[in-house]
């Protein structure tokens, strides 16, 4: 056992020498690729945390005094609700103290000073209004001014012009992003594929010996599906320590825009950019297995 | 040892290599596939080896009709067989040493078990002293033996050689038909595709003659015709 997987390593580390152009080539492509894939989808947390506040339809906030009390919060919640047919009362969504916290978090992770003006004492609380469908926006306003005069209502808002293009924009890009992704990703498949290809076309004396002699198909395939796996992987740890390298960089940068620049809410934090690195990984290693796997069996046969 | 029972073979409708060819090798027993070049003796030999399937008939291997052996068995059948060609096959970045092990060492075999096994064949062979040569620091004759060392370090039950004297000059193929011979006598059975006239008269074994992919002379102790 102990022999057999030394020969497979050994096999595996000299083809990868043997092809170092080849082997380097496969690798920068699937990890560009790979982290495109990662700033795609840092890319979309970050239009997704911008626009967390209006996602599900919400079209109108109306902001309420962090020491509203049940009954107060009650005669909001009568007044929303008493015109069914402008707000979609079933949607109507209340967020308490840690829900504000929580989206605010999200809202100014790339603004650490707002961020910490807010606490449990003086964050309000929200109502998230869904209007009913067909409903005109003046019709809206004309209803959010008689909910501005409430007890305890701070204020009420609706998403800005700048909010809405965010939202075209952030499906627009996103699209186009996996799309580019994908093509990348497919050339990283051939690339490793041709790489696989070359390697067993170098040793294709060496297959043919080994068939004769009784080795398995199995133990042939072995070190050239491990070379396209570790491309694979490499590629993946590659991308991944660019991407964190550049979630740094921008989250450093951010905190010196404005407040007011709405870029806080572009900055991903927390255990997101590791759940990211965990599938470019996945993918890089899924990316290296396809390539080698249906190369090593397509041309075993020497 | 061997069974072929009206084996035919062809590789498209035009070329039939082998046609209704039905023989028995005995166990240890030598035999020469003799016949022009195309005539079928090389077909013969990969379908002992199953790299080879017949359209008709069937191939028995050691008790085992191969035809009907699942791909994954086959290797384990081809470690009961050695291989020596004409133009040896050797792995030009490895040394003799090298060559040899690789046969064990792809089949899973320990490594103290390479170590012992291989020398005691490269001593078999005669190439004792050379185990650290490439094979391009060797004559013809000596990587025809390190050829032959690798196809019977696995102790095999058979030995297939095709043309192994081919390249060969008179003298040199001799010392390679003694070597087979020695192998032949441990009890291990030997099948050899020539038209080397000269060792076939010499050797005076079992002769059997294709013409055009047909079975034409099956004879004991026979000669080149």
């Amino acid at each position: 056992m102990f022999s057999r997987l030394s020969y497979t390593f050994r096999e595996m580390w000299a083809s990868l020498r043997r092809n170092l152009t080849l082997t380097l080539a496969a690798i920068i492509t699937s990890s560009v690729s790979l982290l495109l894939f990662g700033l795609t989808l840092l890319i979309q947390q970050g239009f997704e945390n911008q626009l967390s506040q209006w996602e599900g339809g919400v079209e109108m906030i109306v902001y309420v005094e962090n020491d509203a009390s049940p009954a107060q919060l009650d005669v909001v919640n009568q007044a929303l609700g008493s015109t069914p047919d402008v707000i979609d009362v079933a949607k109507l969504r209340y967020l308490d103290i840690p829900a504000s916290i929580a989206e605010a978090q999200r809202l100014f992770a790339g603004d650490p000073e707002t961020l910490q003006l807010l606490n449990e004492q003086n964050i309000p609380t929200q109502f998230k209004v869904v209007p009913v469908a067909g409903t005109s926006p003046e019709l809206l306003t004309q209803l959010a001014a008689n909910f501005d005069t409430l007890p305890k209502v701070m204020r009420v808002t609706f998403p800005s012009d700048q909010i809405k293009v965010l939202d075209s924009l952030s499906g627009f890009i996103g699209v186009r992003l996996y799309l580019i992704t994908g093509f990348l990703l497919v050339s990283a498949v051939l690339l490793i594929w041709n790489t696989i290809r070359t390697a067993m076309f170098a040793r294709r004396r060496e297959i043919e010996v080994m068939k004769l002699v009784g080795a398995t198909n199995w133990f042939i395939r072995l070190p050239f599906m491990l070379e396209g796996l570790l491309q694979g992987l490499v590629g993946g740890v590659l991308a991944s320590g660019l991407m964190l390298l550049f979630n740094a960089n921008w989250t450093s940068g951010v905190q010196d825009f404005p407040s007011e620049s709405g870029f806080g809410a572009f900055v991903v934090t927390g255990g997101y950019p590791l759940w990211i690195v965990f599938w470019i990984i996945l993918l890089g290693m899924l990316v290296g297995a396809i390539g080698s796997g249906t190369a090593a069996t397509r041309f075993l046969d020497v | 040892m061997i069974k072929l029972e009206n084996v035919t073979k062809s590789y498209s409708t035009e070329v039939t290599a082998l046609q209704d060819a039905s023989f028995d090798v005995a166990k240890a027993e030598f035999v020469f596939l003799v016949g022009p070049s195309g005539s079928g003796k090389s077909t013969l030999l990969r379908l002992m080896n199953r790299e080879e399937k017949p359209e008709k008939g069937e191939v028995w291997v050691a008790g085992r009709n191969i035809n009907e052996m699942p791909d994954a068995k086959v290797p384990h059948l081809r470690r009961n067989i050695g291989n020596i060609f004409q133009d040896y096959k050797l792995l030009p970045n490895k040394t003799v040493f090298e060559n040899v092990a690789f046969a064990l060492e792809v089949i899973g075999r320990p490594k103290h078990v390479i170590r012992q096994q291989v020398p005691a064949v490269l001593d078999l062979v005669g190439l004792a002293g050379k185990q650290e040569r490439f094979p391009h620091q060797l004559s013809g004759g000596e990587q025809q033996r390190v050829s032959i060392a690798r196809a019977f370090v696995n102790r095999p039950l058979i030995l297939l050689a095709d043309e192994p004297t081919g390249n060969l000059d008179p003298s040199t193929g001799e010392g390679i038909m003694r070597l087979l011979d020695r192998i032949n006598k441990t009890g291990t059975t030997v099948v050899m595709a020539t038209h080397d006239q000269r060792i076939v008269n010499m050797m005076r074994k079992r002769v059997i003659q294709l013409d055009r992919g047909i079975i034409v002379r099956d004879q004991a102790r026979g000669v080149y015709e």
